[in-house]
Order: C-alpha cells, then structure tokens, then sequence
C-alpha cells in the first residue's frame, strides 16, 4: 500500500536552525497529558492565532537539524490534534526522527526548502515523484528518499502496527 | 577498500558476509538494555503481552533492564512502576540492575560493554558503551522492536571520523573535549551517522574521560559514538564481557564521510550556555556570573576523575554559604571506591551534599530550581525547564568549573586552585 501524498497549506515555518520541538507548547506544558489541553498551548508564543487558522491537511516547514535536543511527544501530538499531517525540514535530528516516524507521522527531509515555500502556500509531497511540489507557485524539489524501514512504518501507521504487520503472534508462531 | 568498526559489527549481527553504509539489513542485537521509565517499560510489557502474546522473552540473558530513575522513589506511584518492572524481570528472568547506579555507567560495569557487540536501548546516551567497542544505538520507541522479534531492522550509518592530537593541560576535561567537538563541528555534523573517535591523543584520555565523550555524542546528531578499544580499554572490558566475541576495528583504508582532525593543545575549559547543547563558549567570557547551585554527577560525568578533581579543588576549602552543591557519584562501584580514596570526606566537609546513583538530579527531578536560579551542572543537557523552573538557567561544565563555582558562588577558573 503507498504512501498517501500529503497535501495542505504552510502552517508554520520554523526558521530557527537545531529547533528544539518542546518550545512548541513550552516547557511548562510538555507534562500535560490531555490533548485538549496540550493543543491549547500549543503555538501561543509563536502565533496566537495559529489554532484558529490551521486547517487539517497543513505541514509545518523547519530548518536544518530540526527536532535537536532531548525532544519529547507532547509537541507533535498536539500538532497533529490540530490537523498538521508532517513536516517538511531542511534537515532532521535523528532522536526526533525516529520518534516522530515510529508514531507514523510524516517527516520528509528536503534540502532546500526554505527556499521553495513561503507561509499559507499550497503544497504537496508525492512520494512516487520523490518531489515536494509549491502548488501556489508552480515550483518543486526533490527530498531524500526514505529508508525501507521508515517507510514502511509510515505505511502501517506507526510502530506497533507495523511490527504486528510483520510479527506473529508468539502463539501463532508455535503452531508453525 | 576496508570497513569500519561499526560495519563490521552490523555485518555480524545480521549475519552478513559484509556491510556498507547505506545497505539496510536485519540485525540481531546481542543485549537489549533499558531502564525503567512511565510510559516506556511498562507501556512495552504491556504492548509485549497484549499485541503480541510474547508472555517470556525468549534469550532472557540478551536483556537488562535498570532501576535508576526515581530512585529513591518518593511516591507511590513510583514505586508501584519499579514493582512493576522488578516482577516483570523475574517472570522473564532477565537480569535487573537496582540501585546500582546509573544504568549506562553499570551497564559497562557489568559487562554489556562487550568489545565488538552490538547494543540497542532506547536512551541515547547509551552510545557511551562505544569507548570499549562496542555498537550501542538509542533507538527511542522503536526499540520495541527489539523486545518483540529477534532482529530490528537498521540503515548501516556512515562513519565521522575524528581524530584528536595534543594533550590537555590540569584543569581541562573530556567534557570540554566533547564541547569543543560540537563548536567546532557544529550540532548537526553527525547526523544520523556514528561519531568514531581516533587519534593519538586517545592514549592520554581516561577510559572515564572517553565515556563522557562519547555518551554525549547524540548533540552532534550522531547515532552514537564508537573507539576502536585500545589495550586499557579491552583490558576492563574483556573480563567482564558477558559475550565472547572477537573485538573489532576499523580498516586503515575505511571509508568515512568525513574526517575531522582536533587538536587538544591550548584548550581552555569551556562553558554551554542555555537553552541548548550547541552553545559552547569560552568560559573566560563568563567569569563572574553569579551561579546558585552545582550538580556533579549523571552518565555523562561523575566518574572517579570528576570526584577527584573536585575534591582536589574543594580540599581545605568551603562551598561558599547559600551555594547548593550537589555531588552524585555516577555508580555505587565509583562511590565505594571514591569512599575508599577518601574522597568522599572531602567533599562532605567542604559542604558538599553527596548522595547516592541516581538519574534523578539529572532530569530534574531531584533539587529543582525556582524562576531565575542558575545552575552550573555536568548534567547531559541545559534546555529550558531541564533541572526545574522553564525560567531557570542550566550552564554546562566540567567538574572541576563546577567545583570552583561552588567556593565562590560565581563562575570561576578552576584552575587558579590547583
């Protein structure tokens, strides 16, 4: 089963190079466990607004190494709560990667990208073209492929789905 | 053209006559290690037995699990976690490591350091095993994986290669080493690839000092950190090995993504200013800053030659009245030997509090600040909100900065009491 094409609006852009993703809903937030709550904080010292504008469907742009530090879940959980279905950075730092991946959420690595999108843009990523394509302006570029593994976690839906995709049951398995 | 460390260990582990960066195979760790934390273990004993009917892991002996957070436990709750784990453990009857100390410090002490093993836990500061050759990723949840099938699936990483020549001078540490490493080759230029640390200054680090380093590799985006383990380092490791293995090393003709030569000499002691890793700095440029509190300890530092240097500056002399000085020995087999060096004395009677292993301090947990406190701390991390308040402020540094802090009260150079 491919990859579904992500397609929506430029929500945010993250300018800030090594962005740690807890400053999205503030440290003081990152232990809250109520999404509601969580979404609610999320954004407010970047743009108040942000709630209320943000549609489902809308990736959010970040710079190079994105996601550095000790990232937590809090963040992206409340982002995509609000509807943000991936992110597109420059580059990513591998801890937030690959927990961002293993919760089947959507992370495409594009050189460049800061360049080819601004805010509110209508944007899509097409896995089968490799491409992330500015829609508004009729320009595009290309992403780094991902990884065998990483993509087909994304097309289970995240960790647990993907092992049980390819894990038998330890009962099952006995009767082999 | 020959292959690296890290190739070679991967290659065993998938059982593969030979892998390159960039292939991506199924490779059977030979220890899962990780420690018990809301939300982690128990979410994965859960997830075990109800998504995948796994009642006992088969091979209980490739799995360790640590007590080290929340230790002591000062809630019920906490408690109710580590019987949780403890009665898991002794279901599976794999091997579990209470109050030992620091679970990535005991884990080399116990012998999953094993030269040439490949390791996976969920932490990333795991990749400090690396110092005796040994392959040991923080895979975060994903290391589910690892406790659900036999093998994870894992893209060979490229290898940075570094290589540092000179020698420090008294005063200036492995920390300052690692600090130097990010400002020199920024945050990022590592990622997703494995740091291999090489040189001829290698022979004049500590073994300890090397743990530092590399347990602290992920701020330079690397997966972990790796040493082709020199006798010292093989002969600590070797006897507690609890897998034979053959250690491994690096070709000559290898081929890496970059390389990078350091060079030790002059190398002042540094400071990482908050909110982030990336921030280091000259500590000369911030003498004086008025400083709240100290914390020695965590994986990355509170090691023998921490607790020496510290003692060494602090003997005869006074934490200055007000000054929180936390000292957190790194294991209970470093404790036991700082206590029988004497160390420990000193410490104490200079005013410093010295308590038992525990990552509590670390994370904030344990002697948290209030809005506008400052903290100078060998802790792993200085982001907003890490040791308490999201307004107080985290100054890294080595054990010997945060020794001379604690006299004065205010950043100062340690070197000036040695």
């Amino acid at each position: 089963m491919p990859l579904k094409n992500l397609r929506g609006r430029v929500a945010f852009i993250f300018t800030e190079e090594d962005f740690d993703v807890d400053q999205i809903v503030g440290v003081k937030n990152i232990k809250i466990t109520d999404i509601n709550e969580l979404a609610a904080a999320a954004m407010t010292s970047y743009d108040p607004e942000f709630a209320t504008q943000v549609k489902p469907g809308d990736i959010l742009v970040g710079a190079g190494n994105f996601g550095y530090g000790h990232p937590h879940y809090p963040p992206m959980r409340a982002m995509r709560h609000l509807g943000i279905t991936g992110v597109i950075a420059e580059s990513f730092s591998p801890g937030y990667w690959r927990g961002e991946v293993s919760m089947g959420f959507p992370q495409v690595s594009c050189p460049g990208i800061l360049t080819l999108v601004e805010r509110w843009d209508e944007i899509e990523v097409d896995w089968e073209a490799g491409v992330v394509r500015n829609l508004t302006k009729g320009t595009e570029l290309p992403f780094e492929p991902l990884a065998a593994g990483d993509e087909q976690m994304l097309e289970a839906g995240g960790l647990v789905p993907y092992l049980k995709r390819t894990t038998p049951m330890q009962g099952e398995r006995k009767d082999h | 053209m020959g292959y690296t460390i890290t190739e070679k260990i991967l290659a065993r582990a998938a059982g593969v006559p030979g892998a390159r960066a960039g292939d991506e195979l199924m490779a059977k760790p030979d220890f899962v290690l990780a420690y018990d934390f809301p939300g982690y273990t128990d979410v994965y004993f859960k997830s075990m037995k109800e998504d995948f009917g796994i009642d006992r892991v088969a091979e209980p002996e490739r799995f360790a699990i640590f007590i080290d957070h929340m230790v002591p436990a000062t809630t019920p709750k906490e408690e109710e976690l580590h019987i949780g784990t403890r009665s898991w453990c002794k279901e599976n009857n794999v091997p579990l490591f209470e109050r030992k100390g620091i679970g990535h410090q005991v884990a080399a002490e116990v012998g999953y350091a094993t030269p040439g093993a490949f390791v996976v836990h969920f932490d990333g500061h795991i990749s400090q095993l690396g110092t005796f050759g040994t392959l040991a990723i923080g895979m975060r949840r994903n290391v589910l994986e690892a406790f659900v099938r036999e093998k994870v699936s894992i893209k060979v990483p490229h290898t940075v290669r570094v290589n540092l020549s000179g020698e420090l001078t008294p005063g200036v540490m492995a920390r300052d080493v690692f600090h130097h490493l990010v400002r020199t080759m920024g945050p990022s230029s590592c990622r997703f690839q494995v740091l291999e640390i090489g040189g001829p200054a290698l022979k004049t680090l500590s073994t300890e000092g090397l743990q530092t380093i590399t347990g602290l590799a992920m701020f330079t985006g690397a997966i972990t950190a790796i040493v082709n383990p020199d006798e010292d380092r093989l002969a600590y490791a070797l006897p507690r090995a609890r897998k034979q293995l053959e250690p491994v090393f690096s070709d000559p003709d290898a081929h890496y993504a970059a390389v990078y030569d350091i060079d030790l000499n002059g190398l002042e002691p540094v400071l990482v200013i908050p909110p982030t890793p990336s921030n280091t700095r000259n500590l000369s440029d911030y003498l004086g800053l008025e400083i709240n509190t100290g914390y020695l300890g965590s994986c990355a530092s509170g090691r023998l030659e921490d607790l020496r240097i510290a003692a060494q500056i602090l003997q005869g002399r006074q934490v200055k009245e007000g000054f929180m000085l936390n000292v957190i020995p790194t294991s209970q087999e470093i404790m036991a030997a700082a206590g029988r060096e004497g160390l420990i004395s000193i410490l104490a009677e200079a005013g410093a509090f010295v308590s038992s292993p525990s990552c509590d301090y670390c994370f904030g947990r344990i002697a948290t600040m209030t809005d506008k406190q400052r903290a100078v701390s060998t802790g792993t991390l200085n982001v907003r909100g890490r040791m308490g308040s999201p307004d107080s402020e985290i100054y890294l540094c080595n054990a010997a900065v945060v020794a001379a802090a604690a006299i004065e009260g205010q950043l100062a150079d340690p070197r000036k009491y040695l």
